[in-house]
């Protein structure tokens, strides 16, 4: 529909992803996006409508990479949605339930892996830039 | 200062007091259908809004009526007091709104909450 997009949509919704993990939803301005993304500001709502249409849509493909293989993923944009978005927005909550239950569901059986505790550790290496050190049982 | 509202499936934008005057336009009704999302924008005016084609341009103040740039059309009625917001339209007249409301932030998130998305 419309004339063709001059740029890569898919290369624009990973770079709109870094920035939103960085800057937050509401950090994130639209003079943020267009610079990141290298497009003009008309074409940024042409393709995307709106900023929250795009923070979705990065949302769920965050979301969507964690079901497929949870392991080892950088959960930054999902954090911050969840502290940010989930209270205010309903499709966020329920992008960041689908997530959470996502890196659940792909713990190591056993104790001593939680979900908390994934995520607790990932706040505390984005905080001290450090992996905390834990006693193994 | 612009208005924005939702009645039923519709969005109703309206420009009171002398706002029709410099926009040629008191209201635009559009069907939340064709409404593809709100944001909030405060960068909006440091870029050009385009040719008149109708409307009033004075520089810094005010970028009101009907603007034409790269072959779209855009509707604005902002004054730098106010706050933009954009609306994004599909399947009418105007690409998109760029209207000067009182919380740019809250009116955008009443909008996208209105709308539902495939």
């Amino acid at each position: 529909m419309g004339r063709p997009r001059s740029f890569d949509e898919q290369v624009a919704v990973i770079r709109a992803g870094d920035l939103f993990a960085e800057l937050g939803y509401e950090g994130a301005s639209v003079d943020d996006l267009v610079r990141a993304l290298g497009i003009h500001r008309g074409s940024l709502y042409s393709a995307f409508g709106s900023k929250r249409a795009l923070y979705l849509r990065v949302l769920r493909g965050h979301v969507e990479a964690l079901e497929d293989a949870a392991t080892d993923a950088d959960l930054t944009l999902l954090l911050r949605a969840a502290v940010e978005r989930a209270p205010v927005d309903e499709e966020a909550a329920t992008l960041v339930r689908r997530g959470l239950a996502a890196l659940e569901d792909g713990l190591p059986p056993g104790p001593g892996s939680t979900l908390a505790q994934l995520l607790g550790d990932h706040l505390i290496r984005r905080a001290t830039g450090a992996t905390p050190t834990r006693e193994t049982t | 200062m612009t208005t924005v509202e939702i009645t039923g499936d519709q969005l109703v934008v309206t420009m009171p007091g002398l706002d029709p005057f410099w926009a040629l336009r008191r209201r635009i009704v559009v069907p939340l259908a064709h409404v593809r999302g709100a944001t909030p924008d405060p960068g909006v005016s440091r870029e050009s809004a385009g040719t008149r084609a109708p409307g009033t341009y004075v520089p810094r103040v005010i970028t009101a009526g009907t603007y034409r740039k790269d072959g779209e059309l855009t509707f604005w009625n902002l004054r730098a007091s106010r706050q933009a917001v954009v609306i994004e339209l599909t399947g009418e007249r105007f690409r998109r709104l760029v209207l000067g409301v009182d919380d740019a932030r809250a009116t955008a998130e009443r909008v996208e909450r209105s709308l539902t998305r495939g």
